[in-house]
Order: C-alpha cells, then sequence, then structure tokens
C-alpha cells in the first residue's frame, strides 16, 4: 500500500490548497481510475455525447443520494427512499393520467408529499426514540402496501412534453443533470455557509453537545429528513417523465443503490463527517462505472462485483484514515 | 390484400419453422385471429451488413429467462456472418436502468435494437425516440404501449395460452368444481394477461367456484408454500382442480399435494408447462395434466426477425411463435387436443430445471451453455 500511501498524500494536499475536503480522495482516485480505463477502452466513452448522457442517467441517483446525505449527516439513515419514490411516481401519473391540466400542480403536491412523509420519518425516530433504520422500512412498508393495493402494474401517464424534465437538453446539456447539479450546489453551499448547514454538521457529530451549544437538534434533524423526502420526491417525478408511468416497483433497486455514492463520496455513517461533494462524486462513479461496464458488454452480475469491490474498497480506506481526517 | 397475408403467413411459418418440433403449422393465433395481421415495409431500414445489433435484455431472474437470454445468444451465434457488432445489456427486471441501458446501445451506433422490455408501459418513451433517431425496434416477450414505438412485436401468446389450459381444466371437471389459480409475478404482464384470460374462461362455467388465487413469482417454492397453506385451510380432497400459468410453480403446488400425503391417483387435475420437473412430476404420478410451454425460443425467432428487419424484408407488426399442447394420456378434452401426449413430451432424461421449448436442438444444456459473440 505503500504507493497508495504516498499518492494519496500528494492528492490529499493538492485538494487541501484547492481548499476540497481530504476525505473526496478516495472517490476522486476512483473517478479517475474508471475515466482513464473509460477513454482506454472505447473510443465512445469519451465522447461528449456519452458524458452527457452519463449526467442525464445519473439525476435520479443523484436526488435520491443527496437526500440520504442529508439525513446521514446528522445520524440517521432513511430505508424509505425507494418506497417515496414508487408512491411520488404513481401519485403523480394517476393523477395526471385523467387530468394532464394538473400536471404543474401535481408536480408542486408532489415534492410536498414526499417532503411530508420525509418530516414524519424524522418527527418518529425523533419522539419514539426508535432507531431510523427501522422506522424507515416501517415507513417503506407502509408506503410500498398502499401503492401496491392501488395498483399491481404500471399506470397512468404524462404529456408528452413532461419527458423533456428527463430527455429534454439546453444545448448540450441535460435539463435533469443540469437540476441535480444545482440542488446539490444548493446544498452544499447551505451546509457550508449558513449556520443550518453548521447544525446539521454539529447534530451528526455529538447530538448532545450540539443542544447544549444552543442548536435547536430535534428542528434540524426535521429538517434534514424533509429534505431528504423533498430531493426523493424529485427522483419520483424524474422517473415519471423518464417512463411516462407510474410504476409500482420503480423504487426497489434505489433504496441501497442511494447509500453507495454516500459510502464511496467519504461520508461517516454516524453522522457529523463528509462533503455531499463527495457524495456527488460518487454519484458519478457509479454511473461512470455502469456505462463503461455497458460498453465492455460486460454482464450485470459482474457490474454488481465491481460496485460492491468499491463499497469494500473505499469503507477499508475510510476505516483506516478515520483518525488522520 | 390477400397478398400481404400470404406474405405474413410466409414469414410466420419461416420463423416458426425456425423452432418448433411436433406442431409444425402456422399458429394458432395466426390462423384464429379474426382480424387482420398488419404488414410492416422494412426499406427504410435497409443497410448493408455486417450489422450492429444491440440487445436490451430486462434479466435472468428465473430459469425460463435463462433460458431465452441463451436462445438470443444461440440465434446470434448462428448468424454470425450477418453480424459485425451483438451488444447486450442487462436491467436486472430495472426498467429505469433499461432506460439507461438503451441510451448506452444507441450511444455505440447500433444498426438496430432489440429488446425484452422489464415492463410492458415504462420503456414506451425512450423506444418511441429511438425509433425516432431512425433505429429499428423489435421488441420481445412483452411489447410496449404504442405502435409507434416498435417495428414488430414476437411473442407467443399469453391469453391464447391461458384460454387453451384454462378450458381443458375446466372441461377435464366437465365444468364442476373448487379450483386455485396460481398466477405467476403480480403486476407483470404475461402474468396478468394470463389470469384475466383464464378468468374470463372460468366464467363461462357457472360450476367452476375459484376458492383462491394467489401470485408465486413463478418460484417453485412459493408454489409449494401457497398451495400447502391452501392444502391446511381447505383441505386436500376439497380441491378439485390447480390452474398455474407455468409449471415453474405449478411443480410446487404438486409437490406440496405430495406432501400432504395425497396419493397419486387423488393429485387434481394441474395446468403449466414450461419446467421439465413438472412434466416429470405428471409422468410420475399419472394425474391429468396440460403443459403448454410459454416458448423461451421466441428469442430465437426474434434475432431472425430482427435481421428480416435490416434486409428490408416487409415482417409482420406482431409474430406469434408456435406452442406445443401437451395431455397427459387419456386425458384430452373436447375443446382441446394434444399435440404431443405426455408420455413422448417429456424429457425423462435432463435435469428437472430444464426449461421446455428452447429450440436450440436436443445437445442444449443450459449448465455449459456459452456462446462468444462479436462485440
Amino acid at each position: 500500500m505503500k504507493w497508495y500511501s504516498k499518492m494519496s498524500r500528494r492528492i490529499g494536499n493538492s485538494l487541501r490548497r484547492l481548499h476540497l475536503d481530504p476525505s473526496l480522495l478516495v472517490v476522486f482516485v476512483l473517478l479517475v481510475i474508471v475515466l482513464i480505463a473509460g477513454f482506454a477502452l472505447s473510443d465512445r466513452f469519451g465522447t461528449v455525447r456519452n458524458l452527457m448522457n452519463v449526467l442525464e442517467q445519473s439525476a435520479a441517483l443523484g436526488f435520491v443520494s443527496l437526500g440520504q446525505s442529508l439525513v446521514v449527516l446528522v445520524g440517521g439513515i432513511d430505508l424509505s427512499v425507494g418506497a417515496v419514490v414508487t408512491a411520488s411516481a404513481v401519485l403523480m401519473a394517476a393523477v395526471v393520467d385523467s387530468n394532464p391540466e394538473l400536471m404543474i400542480p401535481i408536480i408542486i403536491v408532489v415534492l410536498a408529499f414526499g417532503t411530508l412523509i420525509g418530516y414524519l420519518n424524522g418527527y418518529l425516530t425523533l419522539k419514539t426514540g426508535v432507531h431510523p433504520l427501522i422506522v424507515t422500512i416501517g415507513t417503506a412498508s407502509v408506503l410500498n402496501g398502499l401503492v401496491l393495493l392501488y395498483t399491481l402494474q404500471p399506470t397512468g401517464g404524462v404529456p408528452f412534453w413532461f419527458e423533456e424534465f428527463a430527455y429534454g437538453r439546453i444545448g448540450p446539456l441535460p435539463i435533469a443533470g443540469v437540476i441535480m447539479l444545482i440542488c446539490f450546489a444548493a446544498v452544499w453551499y447551505l451546509l457550508k455557509y449558513t449556520t443550518l448547514g453548521r447544525s446539521i454538521y454539529a447534530v451528526g457529530g455529538d447530538e448532545e453537545a450540539a443542544r447544549l451549544t444552543g442548536i435547536n437538534s430535534k428542528r434540524t434533524s426535521l429538517f434534514a429528513y424533509s429534505a431528504c423526502g423533498f430531493f426523493v420526491a424529485l427522483a419520483g417525478a424524474y422517473y415519471v417523465s423518464r417512463t411516462g408511468v407510474g410504476d409500482p416497483r420503480l423504487g426497489e433497486p434505489i433504496t441501497l443503490a442511494s447509500i453507495t455514492p454516500v459510502i464511496v463520496g467519504g461520508l461517516l455513517l454516524g453522522g457529523g463527517k463528509g462533503n455531499v461533494l463527495g457524495t456527488l462524486l460518487g454519484v458519478f462513479l457509479i454511473s461512470l462505472l455502469n456505462n463503461l461496464l455497458n460498453y465492455m458488454n460486460i454482464s450485470t452480475f459482474i457490474q454488481w462485483v465491481v460496485q460492491g469491490l468499491i463499497i469494500l474498497f473505499a469503507v477499508s480506506i475510510y476505516a483506516s484514515k478515520v483518525k488522520k481526517l | 390484400m390477400k397478398m400481404k397475408i400470404l406474405t405474413i403467413a410466409a414469414v410466420a411459418s419461416l420463423l416458426s419453422g425456425i423452432v418448433m418440433a411436433d406442431y409444425t403449422g402456422l399458429p394458432r393465433t395466426f390462423l384464429w385471429n379474426p382480424g387482420f395481421n398488419e404488414l410492416v415495409e422494412t426499406s427504410e431500414y435497409q443497410k448493408e451488413g455486417p450489422y450492429t445489433i444491440g440487445f436490451s435484455n430486462a434479466s435472468q431472474a428465473d430459469l425460463w429467462l435463462v433460458t431465452f437470454f441463451h436462445g438470443v445468444q444461440w440465434a446470434a451465434d448462428k448468424y454470425r456472418g450477418q453480424l459485425a457488432r451483438f451488444l447486450v445489456t442487462d436491467a436486472n427486471s430495472d426498467p429505469t436502468k433499461q432506460v439507461s441501458d438503451i441510451q448506452d446501445l444507441l450511444n455505440q451506433d447500433i444498426d438496430l435494437l432489440l429488446v425484452n422490455p422489464a415492463t410492458a408501459d415504462a420503456l414506451d418513451p425512450i423506444l418511441r425516440r429511438t425509433m425516432r433517431q431512425g433505429v429499428p425496434v423489435v421488441t420481445v416477450a412483452r411489447r410496449v404501449e404504442s405502435d409507434e414505438s416498435f417495428v414488430s412485436f414476437v411473442t407467443a401468446s399469453d391469453t391464447a395460452l391461458a384460454r387453451m389450459s384454462a378450458t381443458w381444466l375446466a372441461e377435464t371437471l366437465n365444468g364442476q368444481g373448487r379450483i386455485v389459480l396460481l398466477p405467476g409475478l403480480a403486476g407483470a404482464s404475461p402474468a396478468e394477461f394470463r389470469l384475466q384470460a383464464a378468468k374470463e374462461v372460468f366464467a363461462q362455467f357457472p360450476g367452476i367456484e375459484i376458492v383462491d388465487t394467489q401470485y408465486t413469482s413463478w418460484s417453485p417454492a412459493n408454489g409449494k408454500q401457497i398451495m400447502s397453506a391452501i392444502i391446511q385451510r381447505e383441505g386436500a380432497e376439497t380441491i378439485d382442480g390447480v390452474w398455474a400459468d407455468s409449471g415453474l410453480q405449478g411443480s410446487g403446488s404438486v409437490e406440496a399435494f405430495i406432501n400432504a400425503g395425497v396419493s397419486s391417483d387423488s393429485i387434481p387435475p394441474h395446468t403449466g408447462g414450461d419446467l421439465n420437473r413438472m412434466y416429470k412430476l405428471a409422468h410420475e404420478h399419472g394425474f391429468p395434466f396440460c403443459g403448454i410451454d410459454y416458448t423461451p425460443s421466441i428469442g430465437i425467432a426474434s434475432v431472425g426477425l430482427a435481421l428480416n428487419v435490416l434486409n428490408g424484408a416487409a415482417v409482420p407488426k406482431r409474430l406469434d411463435v408456435n406452442f406445443q399442447v401437451v395431455i397427459s394420456e387419456g386425458h384430452e378434452t373436447e375443446s382441446i387436443k394434444a399435440d404431443e401426449l405426455l408420455a413422448d413430451y417429456v424429457a425423462l432424461d435432463r435435469p428437472d430445471d430444464f426449461i421446455m421449448g428452447h429450440g436450440m436442438g436436443a445437445t442444449y444444456d443450459p449448465k455449459t451453455f456459452s456462446v462468444d459473440l462479436p462485440n
């Protein structure tokens, strides 16, 4: 590991000079490796067309992982994100199908719905003192059950113009990808430059200490969970735009997928430490990796193995560096 | 119009002939269709070979899907002289991943997209956009919502399969009895279409009482567990028949009766094809049985049809591949006759998990199957 330590020190120093968090190091290196491999293995991988496609494809994972990051930063975890994505998508497609003129209002309703579910998750966690893992699994079960009671098959539809959210471009830039980047920038700014952002880190680091310093830890946690619900509902809207229907099984894979960029991006699962830019790089890493493995005509099962190995690699590196960071 | 129908018949016959063994006529759904099939002119997609075809697969989550996937690869290998590249992606049952997979394939300048959609509806927008880009789309196993999203759809009819097996069961019971319905995966369009078609049939027989309907996810273990619970609740002797849309869960149901101590001659009539285990159980225990495979060889037919599109040949908008009706000896009914008797069809020398109707010849073995496709 000598070569790695040497390289990581150099890149860490470079990042510090750029005023960036050294915890981004691992994901940054992995991303560079994937990019180099991609350029070497396929002449189509590095095209603007492909990279913009990847940016477009990464939007849903980006929205959900951003929400997950906020919850993780306050020391929680949200395993209901997949169910909220599904419920939001089905709600939107089912309502709009028979009333296309409700498209704009339903976007607001769905975002409010996601925010409310997030708030409920936070409220129940704080009120009962039960670990958020249990609470959010419960929420997921209720939502999934209600959705499947309503429909077993993909349902509803949206006007064609709403597909532009998922597939539309501003010049070469995908609209969904740009919105995702704006969301990340806004949250990064909030965390770095506002009192609320500093409170989020403080509550995640040591809730009792934060409370003693006058931070309203409950309100801070509720904000994180609610914001998570908002971003997750946005992902649900994106999926409806991308598939044209509300699929009752849509969100199943996204729950665990949303945790991967968080871990790889260097956020501490216990809370209080990490940077959403790491999550963003994690999202790009996973999306580029899937894209590259598709280009290499490699089995999905090998894609799972590679993703798992990256998580294990990242976690082992972070575990050995926790004290140094 | 007459010329068009003859052309469709010729195309259908050519493609179905690739994969059939016993019933070698035109697909019954073609013969009995009271309407007309549309013929699609494909000269606008005609290109000089060799071709680059992208195959976006939905999943390999069960034995049927694995065999289907092998069939597509087998056919690509068979036609490798016409192929420059055959690119494959697998969405692991996730329609949103499949949308991304298709975008990745389009980015590699494919000449045609062959797709087994993970769901019937969710792929519509991306396939419509693919067609608008001038890349022809051939769907297989599941079609998508709008006609403008694909050139042709290759299938074996879910509704015909279900109507025939349900009719066989109802007639075997002389229109009287308590039955259990075991459909496949809740929400999956093949399972829902088959269930709906079967219910249409049973509604024609007022003496048939549906005791319970339970989704099984096409899993033998689920079939066994669910039927065991029903037997415990209702009593095995009160169940007169079991309609399963596949032997994947049907075999589990038979095992539940055996585990409950029901003697071979008291196991109620069952339906369900695909899985060799089901055929073996029916052969060994001798209960009345009707098996109709949703033949995975539709994958083979789809590759042939895809090449026809790129060669500029007219193709049917919907191509139904033949299936075999397999019935145990002495159990044909007034409406449903056997294409092949159970004793002749069951593959006693092949493993239990072997999927029938694969169309890849006698030497096919899913455990050792491997092809090296150009990519």
